[in-house]
């Protein structure tokens, strides 16, 4: 990645998305709002009954099941979608799989958006061999294969909720550091930012007040296009054991539990991995949409 | 890059051959690039032995278990040179690695390059195959869709790569077992055949694995090279020559836009590796496939520092040259980049 622009990776992906969007009719206006309603709705149902529902109704604990219910059928008594091999409510563990999942992306954007949006700034901001410095070390990052790092770093640090989030910011700091980077340098030139320059405003007034409110709305879509490849990621660091300890749920360690008994109850790896592919494709078509009309303003 | 000074007594037709040479734009250019990778390759190096090395607890701990009395500890870790400061013994490792000395397995006393020569090819053929199977659906694909903005298969193609760009490649995968495995056995869920056992066995076993690695990533690229086609069909000046030429519309396409089209795809191509790799661990890990994936996680589970860390750095050296060769291909390729007016 050394001998590229710093926004080669990201461009064509924002050229393809502006060429979609921009199409020779015009769209009208509740086909546009629709684009955004439809996604935003089914990830609220998500959200919803992620966090709400195992408050509001009353649903079996998602673990110390009891072994003589295993393997119950779906639309069981007391067990809407059946139960796993040790006994546990399969909805419940859903559920609650959802919530170790998005808790962990939003905590890994929400970091990312924060160090890697100023980091970026700042570099842009100041330039010279400062930038060159901290953009060269984000490089390094960006070299290493984004799950090999991942599991390297939650191999040593072990494996737990918390960990999984810092293992991920490394995935996600550099590659929103870069979108802040390229944002703040096209804003660098524009006439109220040397205004602010010549009035001697201060470099972290700057920041705040001027570049911030600017570049925030793209970098706030950015992120959440990466919430899909993060709860991806958490998946499969869950998969591959290092992430969500067992016997807490998520949605990783769900599918790899249900792979062991695959062939005689293919739905315990199916019913997570449809809720997974529902959530990223929502989030994904969400900030699709935002982008596109980012991109035709 | 400067010019060479000429030899004493050298012919010096040659000499200023030489310089020509060397004040030529590509090379100014390699020069240049290769000059930035090297800190870039040190980053990797530094970053895999802090992540791998400056973990909490001691390795030998780990390795003789809790009840190991501190005397077998210390004999352990004076064995495996634990007891120096952290930078003699990344000093140490870096001159193993450059000089292509990667340490010994602590789990099995192998050599890891042993280990590494054994697994990588494995790893090497599923990702070739991967590439292969997402570029042949791809190109086809998008040229289709190109041709006809917003008609049927183009929205198809887009309906079908958001949908491939939100499925996990471990879902897919799984997906996969489910339907070609256990509903309908026709292709092995796990194992693999070596080619040396005859090469339909061989692609048997690897094209559940190629196809769950090469879905995502032939929706990621037709989603790519749609939107360049599309673009460029719309603007460029010698899209249009052709077309009042009197070219045909699929011929425009094929010959003038698609052939620029390539660069980029070759780039998305170059760039996307790392995720490729990743896709790899995983994949390896459903189907059973003794690739370098699975011993990473193999290393990872035994807790072999010395492994992990050679791979890591392994699979990381070669998504930086892979985009180094990949940015100087485009290059040599393209002369608009070659004299410094990156195009788009």
């Amino acid at each position: 990645m050394a001998s590229v622009p710093p926004e080669a990776p990201e461009r064509p992906m924002l050229e393809t998305a502006g060429a979609a969007a921009v199409s020779p009719r015009r769209r009208r206006g509740w086909v546009r709002s629709l684009d955004v309603a439809i996604p935003a709705g089914v990830l609220a149902l998500v959200l919803g009954a992620c966090f709400l529902w195992p408050i509001v109704a009353s649903i079996p604990p998602p673990t110390g099941g009891d072994v003589l219910e295993s393997n119950l059928p779906p639309l069981s008594p007391g067990h809407v979608l059946g139960t796993d091999p040790v006994g546990n409510d399969i909805l419940s563990r859903l559920l609650h799989g959802g919530q170790a999942s998005i808790q962990i992306a939003v905590a890994v954007q929400g970091i990312g958006l924060v160090l890697g949006g100023s980091l970026g700034a700042f570099a842009a901001y100041v330039g010279g061999i400062l930038d060159a410095v901290i953009m060269r070390c984000l490089d390094v990052l960006i070299a290493f294969p984004s799950l090999v790092l991942a599991l390297a770093i939650a191999q040593s640090l072990g494996p737990s909720k918390v960990n999984t989030i810092w293992a991920l910011t490394f995935f996600s700091i550099p590659a929103i550091a870069r979108i802040s980077r390229a944002a703040t340098l096209r804003l660098r030139e524009q006439p109220f930012m040397v205004a602010a320059r010549l009035s001697g405003t201060k470099m972290w007034r700057v920041l705040v007040r001027h570049i911030a409110p600017n570049i925030l709305p793209q970098l706030v879509t950015f992120g959440l296009l990466g919430m899909g490849i993060i709860i991806i990621l958490e998946g499969a660091l869950s998969f591959l054991g290092l992430g969500v300890p067992p016997p807490a749920p998520s949605w990783g360690n769900m599918i790899f539990i249900g792979q062991q008994s695959i062939s005689a109850y293919p739905r315990l790896v199916l019913m997570p991995c449809a809720f997974l592919f529902v959530t990223v494709l929502s989030f994904n078509l969400l900030g699709e949409a935002l982008r596109a009309r980012w991109s035709a303003q | 890059m400067s010019t060479s000074t000429p030899a004493l007594g050298a012919d010096r037709r040659v000499s200023h051959g030489l310089a020509r040479a060397l004040r030529s734009p590509s090379l100014r250019l390699i020069g240049r690039r290769l000059a930035a990778a090297i800190p870039v390759l040190w980053g990797v190096t530094l970053l895999t032995f802090l992540v791998l090395n400056i973990m909490p607890g001691s390795a030998a701990q780990q390795l003789l278990g809790a009840d190991a009395t501190p005397e077998q500890v210390r004999q352990l870790e004076a064995e495996l040179n634990l007891d120096q400061p952290a930078w003699v013994r990344y000093w140490e490792w870096l001159q193993g690695v450059v000089t292509g000395d990667l340490g010994n397995s602590i789990a099995s006393g192998q050599p890891v390059t042993t280990i590494i020569g054994q697994r990588l090819p494995v790893s090497v053929e599923l990702v070739l195959c991967a590439i292969i199977v997402s570029l042949a659906f791809t190109v086809p694909l998008a040229l289709m869709a190109a041709r006809r903005p917003n008609g049927i298969v183009d929205r198809l193609s887009m309906v079908l790569s958001m949908t491939g760009l939100s499925i996990a490649n471990y879902v897919f995968a799984l997906v996969l077992v489910v339907v070609f495995a256990v509903i309908f056995p026709v292709l092995p869920a796990i194992g693999f055949v070596p080619l040396s056992d005859g090469l339909l066995g061989n692609l048997r076993s690897l094209i559940l694995p190629a196809i769950a690695i090469g879905f995502p990533l032939f929706c990621f690229y037709t989603r790519f090279l749609r939107g360049d086609l599309v673009e460029q069909m719309r603007g460029e000046d010698y899209v249009v020559t052709a077309k009042a030429k009197g070219v045909g519309p699929w011929r425009v396409l094929i010959r003038h836009a698609f052939r620029n089209s390539l660069f980029g795809l070759l780039t998305i191509v170059g760039l996307n590796l790392g995720t490729l790799i990743g896709a790899t661990v995983i994949i390896e890990q459903i189907f059973a496939l003794p690739g370098i994936g699975q011993e990473l996680l193999q290393a990872i589970n035994n807790r072999d520092a010395v492994v992990v860390q050679a791979i890591v750095l392994l699979l990381a050296v070669v998504v930086v040259v892979a985009n180094l060769i990949t940015d100087l291909l485009y290059a040599v390729l393209d002369p608009r980049i070659r004299y410094g007016q990156r195009s788009a």
